[in-house]
């Protein structure tokens, strides 16, 4: 379980997660992808941390930020969903052609 | 020489993957949420492997309770949850694959030609009571200003989600969306309330119901609608 | 050893649990006092015969993988909720420095169980009692977690086996009483009884459980006896001690302790009415979290102390 491997791992995660978010035309399934492609970046800090900083704490501290950046994506794009449903009735990416209210 | 460690990250790392890759390739919504909950197990349980169990089993808590919130939302707004009419749900698929494909390997190439530093975590080290020590002291402004960005989010997320707003309700004159350019709205349409049924066509009394045949039959549109029996 | 001994707590506390519900209903019922206790003590054996010989139930396009995998979770939930708890001094299946939050998870993944069950039914009523479930039991579990670092405060750990050692001199129960009580209240949830079922009730036509017979309802029923198993083992070391006794500590007095739970639980599962979910959830939002809070914020005060 060398870093290289860690590392290889998370940037498949990264690039799957990556192919979705573009992809998927659901708003909820783009989360998804966005997701994970955050799972794979929580893995790159875990393992960057674990491997090669001797075990400093601010690598564990920056995975608990990275934790915090997953919750506010999730809230704030559920959000963004539930406003665009209420106005537009969809939930795919192709019923939004403008910014605007 | 294959150690029990490798092999359980291995393991750990092909079930992330592949479960992460079937996230957007099951058709039933409420599975893909738990698959991506599965890779999130999964790479949790590496992070048990690198020694961080702190991390690990707090990334599987909280990514329990995001993906169940996950699967509500799906269920909520998407038209095919379960899944059981398969239906394309994916555009420009051709550059997605492509760019998944570029961003895996531009990233390996990264790893592969860079010389990553070795200074693995020293055994023994208290790592849960340095995190806890690092969160509340010296980095504790950053800790606290993730904590203030989380508050941010919930007044944010109350505010854009609300149906009531200053100029209105937030759905009012909202119509669903075309099936052609500059066709009707698909789907239902709420009109005013009117007496009769329109739109409900077979509204027969069921020959098993009580009352069928009674006077007051004639009064059927006064009575709130019934769906028909189902009989298993 | 740990194994073993935590197998056989399990095992007997399952009978135990599966003995005293009967009794509880029997009695509740005024059935006559006759053959009472035979009664009692013959009718789980009869229901898992009964249940065993039954064919299994089928729905229109049931979600037949997650169907069969549900109850096998919330089975292994369980198994691994009581794995954290230690029987003796250090004793524990799982001795790791995080298992209060290995319990965590493990009450996030049963509300995942439970939608789970009634989602793949495809079927209304089990569909319901998943949704119902899934909000009731975040809220519940979010006031749970404050309770347990309550108790980890003392203890200065997050590991179960430390806070049943912190409990030498006091029990926690004794530092925040208040915490107790919340923590009882997601027993009710996990096991989904009396006040707190909100996913497998009459009202429902049994729920999440609605449309499953045979082998299937038994590992259901089985894994619902058990979570209640390990929710009042762990009760017993957050808040009263643990192994913990007046003399000679072991796993006598957890089991002690664990029987007195589960009598309690059960007891109240029988007997309290349910609020409408609705208000339900107001009240968890509005009164049990903000007290939730203030308990931590006690037992944060008598831990500095």
């Amino acid at each position: 379980m060398s870093l290289q491997a860690i590392l290889l791992v998370a940037a498949a995660l990264i690039g799957l997660g990556l192919y979705g978010a573009l992809s998927q035309k659901s708003f909820v399934m783009l989360l998804m992808g966005l997701e994970l492609m955050l799972n794979g970046v929580l893995l790159i800090v875990v393992g960057c941390w674990s491997r090669s900083t001797d075990g400093d704490p601010k690598g564990q501290l920056l995975a608990i930020i990275v934790m915090a950046v997953m919750a506010v994506d999730m809230a704030i794009g559920f959000a963004l969903v539930t406003a665009v449903y209420r106005k537009r009735q969809v939930d795919v990416i192709e019923g939004l052609t403008t910014m605007k209210h | 020489m294959v150690s029990g460690t490798d092999l359980a990250f291995w393991t750990l790392a092909a079930i992330a993957i592949v479960s992460g890759w079937r996230v957007f390739r099951t058709d039933s919504m409420v599975r893909s949420a738990f698959l991506l909950l599965l890779s999130f197990i999964a790479v949790g349980l590496i992070m048990l492997l690198l020694r961080a169990p702190y991390l690990g089993v707090a990334t599987i808590f909280m990514m329990g309770v995001e993906m169940m919130v996950m699967a509500l939302f799906m269920v909520m707004f998407m038209m095919n949850p379960a899944g059981l009419n398969p239906m394309n749900m994916v555009h420009q698929e051709r550059f997605a694959i492509v760019a998944g494909v570029l961003a895996f390997a531009g990233l390996a190439a990264a790893v592969w030609l860079t010389d990553l530093p070795h200074h693995p975590l020293v055994a023994g080290r208290p790592v849960i009571r340095e995190l806890g020590m690092e969160l509340l002291g010296r980095s504790m402004l950053i800790f606290e200003t993730a904590g203030v960005t989380l508050l941010a989010t919930m007044i944010g997320t109350v505010v854009l989600s609300s149906r009531s707003g200053r100029f209105g309700p937030a759905d009012a004159g909202s119509l669903p969306p075309t099936m052609t350019p500059g066709g009707m709205p698909a789907g239902r349409i709420p009109k005013k309330r009117s007496g009769g049924h329109g739109g409900h066509g077979g509204h027969a009394p069921s020959a098993a119901s009580p009352t069928a045949g009674e006077p007051a039959h004639g009064h059927a549109n006064d009575h709130p609608h019934q769906p028909p029996e189902h009989h298993a | 050893m740990p194994w073993l001994g935590t197998l056989v707590l399990l095992g007997g506390s399952v009978v135990f649990v599966a003995v005293i519900d009967s009794l509880a209903f029997a009695l509740i019922a005024q059935r006559p006092p006759v053959n009472l206790m035979r009664d009692a003590l013959l009718a789980p054996w009869r229901a898992v015969a009964v249940s065993l010989v039954r064919q299994q139930n089928r729905t229109e396009h049931p979600d037949r993988l997650n169907w069969a995998l549900a109850p096998a979770l919330y089975l292994a939930l369980a198994g691994i909720g009581l794995a954290v708890v230690p029987l003796a001094p250090g004793v524990a299946v799982i001795d790791a420095p995080t298992t209060v939050v290995l319990w965590g998870a493990v009450e996030t993944l049963t509300v995942i169980a439970v939608f789970l069950h009634g989602w793949s039914a495809n079927a209304p009523l089990p569909l319901i009692g998943a949704y119902r479930y899934a909000a009731m039991g975040l809220p519940i579990m979010l006031l749970s977690m404050f309770v347990l670092i309550g108790t980890a405060l003392p203890a200065q750990s997050l590991s179960v086996v430390d806070i049943v050692a912190s409990q030498h001199d006091v029990w926690n129960v004794l530092r925040q009483p208040l915490g107790l009580f919340l923590f009882l209240l997601l027993g009710l949830s996990l096991s989904l009884r009396g006040p707190f079922d909100y996913a497998d009730s009459a009202d429902l036509a049994g729920g999440t459980a609605g449309e499953v017979s045979g082998a299937a309802r038994l590992t259901w029923q089985l894994a619902r006896h058990a979570m209640l198993v390990a929710f009042a083992a762990m009760a017993s070391s957050a808040f009263l001690g643990g192994y913990l006794g007046p003399v000679r500590a072991g796993p006598w007095w957890l089991a002690l302790k664990m029987l007195v739970l589960i009598t309690l639980l059960v007891g109240a599962g029988h007997s309290l009415a349910r609020l409408p979910p609705s208000r339900m959830l107001t009240v968890l939002w509005t009164v049990l979290l903000p007290l939730a809070f203030l308990d931590l914020a006690q037992a944060g005060v008598v831990a500095l102390w």
